[in-house]
């Protein structure tokens, strides 16, 4: 399976990425991490599907809802390589158990200091992932900004 | 015709004093009110309105809860259906597709 984040990458540094990491399982309905955690790894998902939530209030009651699910192939948790090192979203393993490779930070920058050029490109795919993210939510919030106007001069 | 206009003469001063009794009466009125101290004025009464004891106020209109798994889920459909169209504007951005009215029932 070829990963967002590992895209352009010769399978020999394909192999030394995924060597940086370890094989975790999450079974269902268990959080990966959830918000406010100490980000030190970023995630591969390898199987399974990972349910993105951020709390909101219903009815008096704070519930996570969905913001995005991310299935194989994909990447979560890239709060690891940007200061603050917060997780700003929770993640969970919904109906099935997933699994993922955890890929911890500083390892990980070490690999970039000793292969420029692999780390290049995997700070290229990540740009590529935040940056689908980032203009993906600010449709969905032009959106629901377009609605609350129309609503309100109505 | 002694019984005729004796009793056309009983009319004529029945009247004239049903006349002058009512003038008194009007006068008398006038008087007591110019003499009487002035009565603190009171607030005026709610204006007066058909039945309006009898009208039930209704209940404020609340709309119908649903469960909230089931609000839970039209929220989590929403936020589905909302991606997907912001997908499709990212794929081929254009003014339309970023305005498109949305399905989602949970906003229509």
């Amino acid at each position: 399976m070829t990963h967002e984040l590992l895209n352009g990458l010769s399978s020999a540094e394909v192999e030394q990425v995924r060597k940086l990491g370890t094989r975790l399982i999450v079974p269902s309905g268990t959080s990966l991490f959830r918000l406010g955690d100490p980000a030190d790894r970023l995630f591969l998902i390898e199987r399974g599907r990972i349910r993105l939530t951020l709390p909101m209030q219903v009815r008096g009651r704070e519930e996570d809802i969905l913001v995005e699910e991310r299935s194989p192939g994909q990447t979560v948790g890239w709060s690891a390589l940007i200061p603050p090192y917060r997780f700003t979203l929770t993640a969970t393993a919904p109906l099935f158990e997933a699994e993922v490779i955890a890929l911890p930070r500083e390892p990980l920058r070490q690999y970039f200091a000793a292969n420029p050029a692999a780390g290049h490109k995997i700070a290229l795919n990540l740009a590529v992932v935040i940056g689908h993210r980032l203009q993906l939510f600010q449709t969905m919030w032009l959106r629901e900004m377009q609605r609350t106007v129309e609503v309100r001069s109505a | 015709m002694d019984m005729l206009l004796m009793g056309l003469c009983l009319s004529v001063f029945g009247v004239v004093f049903v006349a002058l009794a009512f003038g008194a009466a009007m006068r008398s009125e006038s008087w007591n009110s110019a003499v009487q101290p002035e009565l603190p004025l009171v607030k005026a009464a709610a204006p007066a309105r058909f039945f309006s004891d009898r009208v039930a106020v209704p209940p404020a209109v609340t709309p119908l809860q649903v469960p909230i798994e089931v609000l839970l889920l039209q929220i989590e459909n929403h936020v589905r259906m909302e991606q997907a169209a912001a997908e499709s504007f990212l794929a081929f951005p254009t003014h339309a597709l970023l305005h498109s009215k949305t399905t989602s029932p949970f906003v229509n």
